[in-house]
Parts: C-alpha cells; sequence; structure tokens
C-alpha cells in the first residue's frame, strides 16, 4: 500500500474521519431499511464499532487521516453493498411491517370515515327533520361508500410512498384499484355502484390536491369527480341536484385521513426514511 | 500469499462455514472474526468486510448464533457472537459437506490434470 501517505502523528479520531465514517454508517442504515429503530441502532453501534476498529488498526501503522479514509471505505466495502445484503437478510420483516403499518392505518382511517361521515349524516338528519334510521337501512351501501373513501385516499396515499419521484407511477395503486372496484361493484351492486366509485375518485383526487401548496385548493379536488358526475348523469335523472351534503362527508373525512396520514409518518418516520 | 482474489460467489458461499468454524472454538465480534480468518489463512483470504455482518445477521435470525453487548478492557463496547445449540449442529454438517463437496471436486480435477 504504497500509495498511501504515512504520518508519524499519533491522534484520537477526530474531525473530517469521525465524519467519514459517520458517513458510511448512516449511507448503510439509510439505504438497508431495516425494520424497527431498536435494530438499526444495533447495526449502527456494530458497524461503527467495526470501523472505530478498522481506523484505529490503520492509525497504528501510521497512515493519516486521509489514508485512514481510505483504507476502511477499501476494506469495509461499498455501503450500498453491505445494505442491500442488510435489506436481503430482513426482507421477510420489513414486508411484514410494512402490511401491519398499512393495517393500521386502513382500520384507523376506516374508523375515522364511519366517525366523520356518521356525525355529518346526523347532523344533517337532525337540520332536515328525517330519520337517521332511514340511513342505516342502507347500512352497507354506506360501509362500501366508507370503504372506497379510505381505498381511494390510501391506495394514492401509498402510490406516493412507493413512487416519490414520479406522480404518473404514484398514480398506478390508485388507478389499478379504481378499475378493480369499479368492476367488482359494477358486478356484485351494479344499481348502487356509482356513489362508492365516485366516492373513491373524490378521495384519491382530494389527496392530489392536497400535495398542492395552496390552501383549499384541495376541497376542488373531492368536488370535481361528483361535479363531472353530475354534469353527466344529473341531466339524465330527474331532480337530481348536487350531493352536497356526500360532498360536505367527502371533504371533511378527506381533511381526517390528511392528518391521520401525517400522524401515521410521525409514529412511523424511521420507517419512512 | 495476499491478496489471492477468490471468486465473490465462492467467498458468498463459504462465508458462514468459515463463521460458524471459527465461533466454534470460541465467542468473537465482528472484527476479531476477520483478524482472526485473514490470520489462519496466512492474508490469502480477504473480502469486504462489511458484508460479514449481513451474514452474521443472517445465521442469528436462522437460530444459530446468539449476540451479546460486552465491554472490552478498553471500554469499547463490542458485539459478540456465539453458537446456539443449534449453530454447532450447523457447523459440523457444514463442514462435513464442505469436506464431501471438495474431496468430490478434488477427484474430478485430479482425473480432469492426469
Amino acid at each position: 500500500m504504497v500509495f498511501f501517505y504515512k504520518s508519524s502523528e499519533r491522534h484520537t479520531l477526530e474531525g473530517k474521519l469521525v465524519t467519514h465514517l459517520d458517513r458510511i454508517v448512516s449511507r448503510v442504515i439509510l439505504l438497508a431499511k431495516l425494520p424497527g429503530n431498536k435494530r438499526r441502532g444495533e447495526v449502527e453501534k456494530e458497524l461503527r464499532a467495526h470501523l472505530d476498529d478498522l481506523a484505529e488498526e490503520a492509525r497504528s501503522q501510521g497512515y493519516d487521516d486521509e489514508a485512514t479514509a481510505r483504507i476502511v471505505r477499501m476494506r469495509f466495502g461499498e455501503p450500498e453493498e453491505v445494505a442491500a445484503a442488510f435489506a436481503s437478510v430482513y426482507a421477510t420483516e420489513r414486508l411484514a411491517n410494512r402490511i401491519f403499518q398499512a393495517s393500521i392505518l386502513v382500520t384507523v382511517s376506516t374508523v375515522a370515515v364511519v366517525v366523520v361521515t356518521g356525525i355529518v349524516q346526523s347532523i344533517a338528519a337532525i337540520f332536515t327533520a328525517t330519520s337517521v334510521i332511514s340511513t342505516l337501512r342502507g347500512l352497507h351501501y354506506e360501509l362500501a361508500g366508507f370503504c372506497a373513501i379510505v381505498a381511494g385516499y390510501c391506495s394514492l396515499y401509498a402510490g406516493e410512498r412507493l413512487f416519490p419521484t414520479s406522480l404518473a407511477r404514484a398514480l398506478l395503486p390508485s388507478v389499478s384499484l379504481g378499475l378493480g372496484l369499479a368492476a367488482v361493484l359494477g358486478w356484485l351492486i351494479p344499481q348502487h355502484a356509482a356513489l362508492p366509485l365516485a366516492a373513491f375518485a373524490c378521495a384519491a383526487s382530494g389527496r392530489l390536491l392536497q400535495r398542492i401548496e395552496i390552501r383549499l385548493i384541495w376541497l376542488a379536488g373531492t368536488a370535481l369527480p361528483l361535479l363531472i358526475a353530475w354534469t353527466l348523469f344529473g341531466p339524465l335523472i330527474a331532480g337530481w341536484q348536487f350531493p352536497w351534503l356526500v360532498w360536505l362527508g367527502l371533504t371533511i373525512s378527506c381533511k381526517a385521513l390528511r392528518e391521520i396520514v401525517r400522524l401515521f409518518e410521525r409514529v412511523f418516520v424511521e420507517d419512512f426514511s | 500469499m495476499r491478496g489471492v482474489p477468490f471468486d465473490r460467489e465462492l467467498l458468498k458461499g463459504s462465508i458462514a462455514l468459515l463463521i460458524l468454524k471459527l465461533l466454534s472454538e470460541r465467542d468473537m465480534y465482528g472484527y476479531e472474526i476477520i483478524q482472526e480468518s485473514v490470520r489462519r489463512s496466512q492474508d490469502a483470504f480477504e473480502f469486504k468486510e462489511g458484508t460479514l455482518y449481513p451474514a452474521l445477521h443472517q445465521l442469528h435470525k436462522r437460530g444459530y448464533l446468539h449476540s451479546e453487548w460486552r465491554t472490552g478492557e478498553n471500554g469499547k463496547q463490542r458485539k459478540y457472537y456465539g453458537l446456539t445449540v443449534a449453530g454447532r449442529k450447523a457447523a459440523r454438517r457444514s463442514e462435513q459437506e464442505w469436506f464431501s463437496f471438495t474431496k468430490v471436486v478434488n477427484a474430478i480435477l485430479s482425473k480432469a490434470n492426469s
């Protein structure tokens, strides 16, 4: 190793060298996407101890900081390669973690949508002096609508997480799920498929417009699909008015879902780094 | 005998056996495992040291290794690995497999060379 400059000085590990070692460890941890904070911390500590030993060995042989950093890098290997190997070891756990986290998000979101829409409907029933019981008769259709809202919103969010750099790709899960849902609902409940599908589209487009940094523009996201449906089919159905109540329920639901997603990211922030 | 460029895949396939064999003698931490393999191979055995850790974690996941953090004389904390009962069995099995395999390969090679 004649190309390394040997220094007669003896230092403790500090400054640039420490930063270099930290960078190697951080890169491995970032790319390996290890499941769980505890495991990440352990791997970080373990790799760091190894790099410290490597650096100390090089320093004890008289190499300066720059040469030591190169030796460490050469002997340790590329962080990308190490990270890929770690990722493959913990692939199953990572997948299980993601499924668990997604289940939590979907469950909490569904409960929130049921509560929000339930409250909106109850208030509307009180103000219009109609019976809430009449709504309960079509509860399974209502549930289909709630699930469609969650599916529309969460599928777009999943797309954003899977493909953070491409909007076109981020839309893929929503579009695929929407088409699948249309096929299933059209087959199972053809007479009642329109509203859940509209709810799905509204929630997805609401989420889409929530990405734009203009206040309240996302309100148009929840309105637009309903407006299109109303423009297309409204004239064909006698007395059909724009469903303001549905829009209100959808909009408040999207707002609640946005907060849930934010909370979700805060709780599982490490897993999304 | 330093720096013989072994095939990466060959190294990858044998790293688990080397870990199990070394740990069957005593508990060690990662850096120590590397030092020991380099020493025993008289500097011939070289591989990217970072890749040792995923291999250790894989064996740990399979239940072949146990691990614990210990503080050394210099006050440094290191994660020591040791063999479990299943790990000892796996070490014996892997060693036998290796010897059978190399015996067969050697037989073929010596026939081919004669």
